[in-house]
């Protein structure tokens, strides 16, 4: 076990934690970072800093409902002859903390509880005859790998402090960890270390009430969110909370720059939906990797949203205090992001490692949600909870049983077919459409608003079959994830809206895409998964390439051999396809059906498909 | 105790149960709560002193639709959806302290009114008939019922009273969070997310404006018509078109974009955070003032008017529009009636309609993947239309 004082690195972490300590009312902490950082060896450290005795509960990954809300304790009711309740984990984590481990991996139900439980501040549990309302206003801290998925932006809405992800591998500061975590270092100065601090905190808990900020500072904080286009008011209440307890941490009764500054990293800057105005330049500038690409027509679009010139709001920035302010804040949104801000958390990284780790989780695929009353054919029965509903009844059915029969039996436990139970899982979400649109070349606006028809087509139904849509765009070096697996419409169009075209197909680095968001939801219980490529099958981009920009341009025959190898591997791994070529008959040389024929799946020819008829296509 | 319930005493066995009993009185405010039979108490935690409705900053929408829906609960419930952090469930939870009181019978369970209650215990004793004056009635604020995501259906519908049954074997039912909710309002926050399972159930019931239990010698059928209110993201997931179509109004939310607007937004959350009952008290002028003028509605609704011309402009808007079914113009209809209530008016105009259209179509309109027009405008510029010809003839 590594004290809190001991670990090194992860500065911002440790900060966002402090801050919480003094003000448990900022909900929470969630820290990405990728595997073996030792987030979560940080994330338990925590409860050091804590005062004695506060709650610390770690919540499982595949718990039940009923386990996290509570319900009634069958064992005890049953001895006792009254209902006993047993509280659920929301509920144990009261007062304390509530720790998850991979919070982007937790089950989709569980992340629902545990909203609501934040909304609250308690929870109603509303189960088995059982209605009570228990206490629940817990502190969230969060770890997870991005390279798992991300966490549902409602659950990140409740939750203040969000950690920046950063890639950092310093190798020094790792070795540091190691030092550490063998013992090298005297556990007495460890001890006054932690003591120092916790008493840091609790100076700082109490100066809390007395900090103020200024209406300036306010209105400077609340224009920073809305310049990063911050979702939701919810918001600026952390912020502000942010700063006070940023100063009451260096004992200071009013806010100071760097308290804004610390605010505006840990609370906004990791929700923004969008690059403030002025920086619009700078950003380009620094993402040569996908504008370096043939410039054809379609880039003017991207930058005609802020249209904006930086000039003039510079000056206007001048008169105002609130907008210098801002412009301070500003400063720190620079020097923290470094590439791609938009929606950190939604930014699924690329990632290295094989899909060890999804597969292990996918043979448990399907997650015992909750119990329903079911038929015993139509399910596993959940024993329990069958006992469970089955228990009330015993006396009177003893009774009946001994009117018909005249035998009465204080033991005979007897089981209607009403009292059945079926465990219900998580695997019954329907299938998960990932479309893959090819955005290059001269029909690829064709192709783009079949494509979207098709999606909000197919979405249109998903409630009946809960069923998933995520959208692949593939043109330039590399496709991209535009919309990870959603079910929401609204944020489908949205994506497909502001989609560039033009310039190579990066064909393989599509299906590679595909195959990792596929092997992610499988991760999250989605069993079934189904590739939609609209395309008319020929790459010209290898996945080399689309890796790294330096790397030698492939042969034609081999970017094909590279396509078809991972359209086998995909068909492999258990995944139904389906390739609509929407190109004219004479230009098309036979590559789609090929590449349907490699993926084992069908092939359609539409070259004036509607969108009906796609999302027909796909759910045929 | 100890003897076999039959079918028709079970009714009974409940009412008399849930009489002994002084049902927790709802304090104005908390979600109303009742238990029926003699119980322990429970740790029922009061909910704490809600936001008040009136120092709710802006989303003039969400409150107005549930605003109509207290002046007239025919409209059929609100749905309320939009962005995150927005004020979504503290706008419904506040909405308790400005709701008017019902009157019912003492402590039932059902809220049932003196007429219903008769009506219904007649079936259970008999044929015998309760005389009015041997009831006692008493008022109680409009119960605003939460539905919680992880509510089971046996807890939703009602079920036997688990601690009776294990104790003595008698079958007493216990009432659900229908039943609690009849003649008020059920709300589901994250609607979206709702199971299916009790998506199913909700729809059974506000189709029938009733709840059926029967399992094993218990047949409860009691009267279960409230408002429902929903809210949600709609990133977060698509809603069932059979349950969207239960909503009457369908009001949206945004983030407000006004700095100084959301300055005020936080000064005032942490102002009530610091001290709710202090805060409420500095806005219960304001909440006096808002509950009297949705009460002045009530009383004026069914006064109001509306000329045939009204009507059948309505009817031509729905007609372009191409909303299937009736709904859409019955919805209207009464929404611009309470509206017109609310701001004092004795007849209805297409004004009043021109303000409310919005809310009672946007979630009527047939969906249309390509359609990039918002329904909001669509709805505008087909009442643009309707209201031209109008002035044509």
């Amino acid at each position: 076990m590594i004290a809190f004082t001991d670990i090194v690195g992860m500065d911002l972490a440790k900060q966002a934690m402090m801050l919480l300590a003094i003000d448990p009312s900022l909900g929470g902490v969630v820290v990405p970072a990728a595997v073996g950082s030792g987030k979560s060896t940080l994330a338990r450290a925590f409860a050091d800093i804590l005062p004695e005795g506060t709650p610390f509960v770690e919540l499982p990954m595949n718990v039940t409902e009923d386990r996290l809300i509570g319900g009634v304790d069958l064992e005890a009711t049953l001895v006792r002859g009254e209902r006993v309740v047993q509280h659920g984990v929301l509920s144990k984590a009261h007062g304390g903390v509530l720790y998850v481990d991979s919070l982007s991996l937790l089950d989709s139900s569980a992340v629902s509880h545990v909203m609501d439980a934040m909304s609250r501040g308690q929870v109603l549990v509303e189960r088995e005859g059982l209605s009570e309302v228990h206490p629940s206003e817990f502190m969230l801290v969060g770890t997870y790998d991005p390279s798992d998925g991300e966490v549902r932006m409602g659950l990140l809405d409740r939750v203040g402090l969000i950690v920046p992800f950063t890639t950092q591998n310093d190798y020094r500061a790792r070795r540091q960890i190691l030092k550490c975590n063998l013992g090298t270092k005297d556990d007495e100065d460890t001890c006054d270390e932690l003591r120092m601090l916790r008493g840091l905190l609790q100076a700082a808990r109490e100066l809390l009430p007395q900090v103020s900020m200024t209406r300036e500072q306010m209105q400077g904080l609340i224009q920073s969110a809305l310049s990063l286009g911050v979702e939701g008011n919810r918001v600026d209440i952390f912020a502000i909370k942010a700063a006070l307890a940023s100063a009451a941490l260096a004992q200071r009764t009013d806010v100071d720059e760097e308290d804004l500054k610390l605010a505006v990293k840990l609370v906004l800057v990791p929700r923004a939906t969008r690059m403030p105005e002025r920086e619009q330049e700078d950003v380009e500038e620094q993402m040569p990797p996908e504008e370096e690409m043939p410039p054809e027509e379609p880039e003017a679009e991207d930058e005609e949203a802020p249209a904006d010139t930086p000039d003039a709001d510079a000056e206007e920035e001048q008169e105002e205090t609130p907008d210098m302010i801002e412009e301070l804040m500003m400063e720190a949104v620079e020097t923290e992001l470094p590439d791609n801000i938009m929606n950190i958390s939604l930014a699924s990284k690329k990632k290295s490692k094989s899909g060890s780790r999804g597969e292990a989780l996918n043979s448990r695929r399907g997650r015992f949600v909750r119990s329903q009353p079911g038929e015993i054919r139509s399910g596993k029965v959940a024993l329990i909870p069958t006992l469970i509903s089955a228990a009330p009844w015993q006396e009177s059915r003893r009774i009946e049983r001994m009117k018909k029969t005249g035998k009465f039996s204080k033991t005979a436990l007897i089981i209607n077919k009403e009292d059945v139970k079926v465990k219900r899982f998580r695997d019954k979400s329907g299938t998960l459409f990932i479309f893959m649109v090819d955005a290059s070349g001269s029909m690829a606006l064709n192709r783009m608003r079949q494509a979207k028809g098709a999606v909000s087509h197919l979405l249109q139904n998903a409630y009946v079959h809960r069923d998933q849509v995520a959208l692949i765009s593939f043109r330039g070096r590399e496709a991209q994830l535009l919309l990870p697996p959603s079910q929401s419409v609204d944020r489908a169009k949205r994506e497909l809206d502001v989609l560039p075209t033009g310039g190579g197909t990066p064909l393989a680095s599509a299906i590679y895409l595909a195959w990792e968001t596929a092997k992610q939801a499988r991760t999250k219980g989605i069993s079934q998964i189904m590739f939609v490529m609209i395309t008319d099958g020929r790459g010209n981009i290898g996945l080399q390439a689309s890796m790294d920009k330096d790397a030698p341009k492939a042969s034609k025959e081999d970017i094909e051999q590279e396509v078809a190898a991972l359209a086998a591997s995909v068909n492999a791994d258990g995944i139904a396809s389906i390739v609509i070529d929407t190109q004219m008959n004479y230009l098309s040389r036979g590559e789609a059906p090929k590449l349907a024929d490699k993926l084992g799946g069908r092939y359609f020819y539409l070259p004036n498909a509607k969108a009906e008829q796609i999302a027909e296509a796909a759910l045929s | 105790m100890g003897r076999v319930l039959t079918k028709s005493s079970i009714m009974t066995q409940t009412a008399s149960a849930a009489k002994k009993t002084a049902s927790t009185k709802a304090k104005a405010g908390s979600g109303v709560k009742q238990t029926s039979g003699p119980k322990k108490a429970r740790t029922k935690k009061k909910q704490g002193q809600a936001f008040p409705f009136t120092a709710i900053v802006g989303q003039e929408e969400m409150k107005l639709s549930l605003i109509l829906n207290i002046i007239d609960p025919r409209i059929g419930g609100v749905l309320v959806m939009g962005h995150r952090g927005t004020g979504k469930s503290t706008t419904v939870r506040a909405l308790a302290e400005v709701l008017p009181s019902i009157e019912r019978v003492k402590d039932d369970v059902y809220n049932r009114t003196v007429s219903q209650y008769i009506e219904m215990e007649k079936s259970a004793k008999g044929g015998r008939t309760l005389k009015p004056e041997n009831l006692t009635i008493e008022d109680i604020p409009v119960p605003v019922v939460d539905l919680p995501l992880g509510a089971t259906e046996d807890r939703v519908c009602g079920t036997i009273d688990i601690e009776q049954a294990l104790t003595s074997g008698v079958k007493a039912f216990e009432p659900g969070l229908l039943a609690q909710a009849n003649r008020g309002f059920l709300y589901i926050d994250e609607v979206n997310l709702l199971d299916d399972h009790l998506v199913d159930v909700l729809l059974d019931v506000a189709a029938s404006g009733r709840n059926v239990v029967e399992r094993e010698g218990i047949s409860i059928r009691h009267p279960a018509r409230f408002v429902l209110v929903g809210s949600g993201n709609p990133e977060e997931g698509e809603l069932r078109p059979q349950l969207l179509d239960r909503f009457g109004l369908h009001a949206r939310i945004i983030t407000i974009t006004d700095v100084e607007r959301r300055v005020e937004i936080v000064k005032r959350r942490r102002e009530f955070d610091d001290d709710p009952q202090g805060y409420f008290k500095k806005w219960e002028k304001e909440q006096k003032k808002l509950q009297d003028q949705i009460q002045k509605a009530q009383a004026l609704l069914p006064s109001i008017t509306m000329n045939d011309d009204v009507l059948t402009d309505i009817a031509r808007l729905c007609m372009q529009l191409g909303i299937d079914g009736h709904r859409g113009e019955l919805t209207i209809t009464r929404t611009a009636h309470a509206f017109a209530a609310f701001r004092g008016d004795k007849e209805v105009t297409m004004d009043h309609v021109r303000e409310i259209a919005g809310l009672a179509l946007r979630h009527r309109l047939r969906k249309d993947p390509l359609e990039t027009l918002d329904p909001g405008e669509k709805i505008e510029r087909e009442l643009a239309k309707v209201l031209g010809e109008a002035e044509e003839v």
